[in-house]
């Protein structure tokens, strides 16, 4: 394969604002999934018959290829980026509130007792030590819901909104390797670093986990 | 079908310990030159701190732990000349849950190794129904998965599974810690009972001395950094610890617990207190308490001589508090009875109930603890003298 | 609302008109080229998801080098994989690889975990009970941790039936040519009716393992494993 470097050099500019649209139309989704899956799993953990028919159907929205998920909201949100974030947001939901359920589920009971013991209000045992407990479980989730989300962007271009997306496709049509590989490349570069970011995030969020998994 | 002796097999199953170490790579010593005998049909104990190499050293004998110096032989042959999976076949194996394997029922579980045999499965299958009535487990049970079993059926069904393929010999690494003490008492009297039956050659690991003095033939106590400090008969190792060690491991009360080991057929017991229900309220007067049995000579009660002013039938009569079956019960038993009494003595009947008469104070300490009647009441050592014999000549005291 | 429902009735009529089910553009062609990139691509990503996470679960050794290299997997773009690769040579072969890539670390991950989470107590029961580690592996952990190799199985299935429709993009039909057509020609009827022929799929893959959990999976592990 033949990299045509000076290309490169002369699209840093493009390729950068490229990049930083793919991060944001990525990222924002993932962000809004989890502000709704954190209520929505701790109401399905108080609400044990809620989870069943969330999971299920989530299971179906994660079912739906992303150009059709695109596809049937273009009609009503236009080439806009909300066409691409919604479908990203719903996806996301499929997998960040299997993880707040989890999450929450590994406190362990003696330990909620304990918390009411010493009396904790519902809502302050929630924020002080059920999420931190869920914080690692959580993360995982967010983790896969990024990445994915981060490649996903690209097929958005199909409806006008994908960040490198526009080079992928734009290289393909013009039969130039280079852009395709460049693009590809940022993407993979993007999601890892998001990646390495979330993992420093979990370390800071759960001390105590570190210090664990040093005396292991 | 290497490796499984037929039960009437008139085979020795000693296990030797011959300066048996294991050290890590990373330096720490978990057996530090380990040597004794496990002689066969009896049970021993490996007991000690965490830490302290019990169950490595359990473990050297099937070799999950391959020994860094010296050797572990089975009836004088090297354990290492053996495959791993052949010998592991012929040697029955316990641990703490149970390790059942989920996913299987509880006949399949039981069954396993007839299966690794190569058994046909009704076969293998029977055998299991079989020792699922021995170990007391009800025979509906075959068909259902462990979570559906409370932790002393799952227990239950891990001693059958070890049974399956009828080994010689039995490794139990702390099988019953994981259960509550009523459960566990129930599981360490019927494993008694079916060692009886069966006459296994018994490894037993546990960190409970009272479970250790109570099932164990023979036990031998380890401390930290993996180092043998005692084998002993536990009436031995009650009366004599090697060290200050083993006396803080074997407890403060350990002069109470070995009276677990005195015959109460020692006892000489006094008749002069018992009065049948029918004699005349004179004949108490000069005495502190009496003790009024009916026609049988079973126990009423007990009464104050200068308190009996009619007839013996209508006296208030204090509670018999305990009794002990004389020669059955334990001099521990006795003193038991003597200070739930309220006349603080131990009233002694026969195996029909009948009293025999009565005991207390320092006649009861006044018994040997060892010596020639260390047999404990109620379990029946294995007739095999020469094995126990040359156990003893092996190992006993400290090392050091 | 209404917008909707004439869309759901529209789509009614196109799947239901015979044109649909004969011929080159014809359904059944379609989704045997669907079901084809489908199966070929999740049988390799089996193959090797399997082989590494068995591996790497059993032995304990390498697990975070897999489990990094099954993420940084995930953040292959398949799209750009499956242009780029066409881009040089003009085959399946390419658009069967991103797929692959796709399904490879839902399966090895769940795998791995699967074996990580088999009770240590029931592996030392097995090893000491005088199996050996091909019969520990086959007799106890994978048996053990089917629930989670099947979820990894399916979550990897469902993904590839999705992005298979990638494949029309560069000309190789699929169902996804239905979604492709309509979008070039803006016609919803068809970009519907192809989404759902793949939302109807992707169905009856997850009844399908469902099904299976139920044959294959023991009774003895549903009782205390996670139903998902």
């Amino acid at each position: 394969m033949d990299i045509d470097w000076g290309w490169i050099g002369d699209h840093t500019d493009t390729l950068t604002d490229h990049a930083l649209i793919h991060l944001r139309l990525a990222l924002l989704p993932v962000l809004f999934g989890l502000l709704i899956s954190l209520p929505l799993g701790v109401l399905c953990r108080r609400w044990g018959w809620l989870y069943p028919p969330v999971l299920t159907a989530s299971n179906i929205l994660y079912a739906i290829p992303s150009l059709a998920l695109f596809m049937v909201f273009i009609q009503y949100t236009g080439l806009e980026p909300a066409t691409v974030m919604i479908p990203l947001t719903l996806y996301s939901l499929s997998v960040l509130v299997p993880n707040v359920v989890d999450g929450l589920a590994s406190v362990s009971e003696p330990v909620r007792q304990a918390a009411t013991a010493m009396g904790f209000g519902t809502l302050r045992r929630l924020l002080r030590v059920e999420l931190p407990i869920a914080v690692p479980i959580v993360i995982a989730g967010v983790r896969v819901a990024a990445v994915s989300s981060i490649s996903l962007v690209a097929i958005g271009q199909l409806v006008g909104q994908g960040g490198l997306g526009y080079d992928i496709i734009r290289g393909y049509q013009l039969q130039f390797q280079t852009q395709i590989i460049a693009a590809s490349v940022l993407i993979i570069v993007l999601a890892l670093v998001t990646d390495a970011v979330l993992v420093i995030v979990q370390r800071l969020l759960t001390p105590w986990a570190r210090a664990r998994g040093r005396a292991s | 079908m290497t490796g499984v002796a037929a039960p009437d097999e008139d085979v020795n199953r000693l296990i030797t310990f011959e300066g048996v170490t294991k050290r890590y790579p990373d330096g720490t010593v978990a057996l530090d030159d380990v040597s004794l005998e496990c002689p066969t049909g009896q049970i021993t104990v490996f007991v000690g701190t965490s830490g302290g190499g019990k169950t490595t050293a359990l473990r050297t004998i099937n070799r999950m732990v391959e020994p860094t110096g010296g050797r572990v032989l089975i009836d004088g042959q090297d354990v290492r000349e053996r495959k791993p999976a052949e010998l592991r076949r012929g040697i029955g194996y316990v641990i703490q849950h149970a390790g059942l394997f989920p996913h299987r029922t509880i006949e399949d579980n039981i069954a396993t190794v007839p299966y690794l045999l190569r058994w046909n499965k009704k076969k293998a299958r029977d055998t299991a129904r079989q020792l699922m009535e021995r170990v007391g487990l009800d025979a509906g049970m075959a068909k259902r998965y462990p979570f559906q079993l409370s932790g002393g059926q799952q227990q239950r069904v891990g001693v059958a599974r070890a049974l399956a393929a009828d080994p010689p010999i039995m490794l139990m690494d702390e099988p019953f810690s994981a259960v509550d003490p009523v459960v566990r008492a129930e599981l360490q009297d019927e494993f008694l009972r079916l060692q009886d039956e069966l006459h296994k050659t018994i490894v037993f690991v546990t960190h409970d001395i009272d479970e250790a003095i109570k099932l164990g033939d023979r036990i031998a106590v380890f401390r930290t950094g993996g180092e043998l400090v005692q084998v002993a008969a536990p009436e031995d190792l009650l009366a004599h610890p090697a060290d200050d060690f083993v006396a803080g491991f074997v407890g403060q009360n350990r002069g109470i617990r070995s009276l677990s080991f005195a015959d109460t057929a020692e006892l000489s017991l006094r008749d002069d207190l018992v009065r049948p229900v029918t004699a005349a309220p004179a004949d108490t007067a000069g005495l502190d308490w009496v003790l009024v049995v009916d026609e049988a000579r079973h126990p009423l009660g007990w009464v104050r001589g200068p308190e009996v002013t009619g007839p013996l039938a209508d006296a208030a009569l204090a509670p018999v508090g305990g009794t002990f079956q004389v020669g059955a019960d334990s001099v521990r038993g006795a003193l038991d009875a003597a200070v739930l009494s309220p006349a603080g003595l131990a009233v002694g009947v026969d195996g029909g109930g009948a009293v025999v008469g009565v005991t207390g104070g320092a006649e009861l300490l006044a018994v040997p603890t060892h010596g020639e009647h260390h047999r404990r009441p109620g379990k029946e050592h294995p007739v095999d003298t020469a094995g126990a014999d040359s156990a003893s000549a092996v190992r006993d005291g400290a090392s050091d | 609302m209404n917008d909707l429902w004439n869309q759901i009735d529209l789509s009614w009529s196109w799947l239901t008109a015979s044109a649909q089910w004969h011929g080159e553009d014809g359904i059944p062609h379609r989704l045997v080229q669907h079901l084809y990139y489908s199966g070929v691509s999740l049988l390799f990503a089996a193959l090797i998801g399997l082989a590494l996470g068995l591996l790497v679960g059993h032995t304990g050794r390498g697990g975070f080098l897999a489990i990094s290299v099954a993420n940084i997997a995930r953040a292959i773009p398949t799209f750009g994989l499956v242009l780029f690769v066409v881009v040089i040579e003009y085959s399946i072969v390419p658009v069967l690889i991103a797929l692959v890539a796709l399904a490879v670390p839902p399966i090895l991950v769940n795998t791995y975990e699967g074996l990580r989470g088999v009770d240590p107590e029931a592996k030392d029961a097995a090893r000491g009970m005088g199996m050996s580690e091909w019969g520990v592996l086959w007799r106890a952990e994978v048996p053990m941790a089917l629930p989670l190799i099947l979820l990894g199985l399916r979550t990897s299935a469902i993904q590839v039936v999705a992005t298979a429709t990638i494949a029309a993009y560069p000309g190789f039909g699929g169902l996804g040519r239905y979604i492709i057509d309509g979008l070039a020609r803006n016609d919803y009827q068809l970009v519907v009716g192809g989404t759902v022929l793949v939302v109807a799929l992707a169905v009856i893959v997850q009844l399908i393992f469902a099904a299976l959990r139920r044959i294959v999976v023991s009774p003895g592990l549903l009782g205390t494993a996670r139903s998902s």
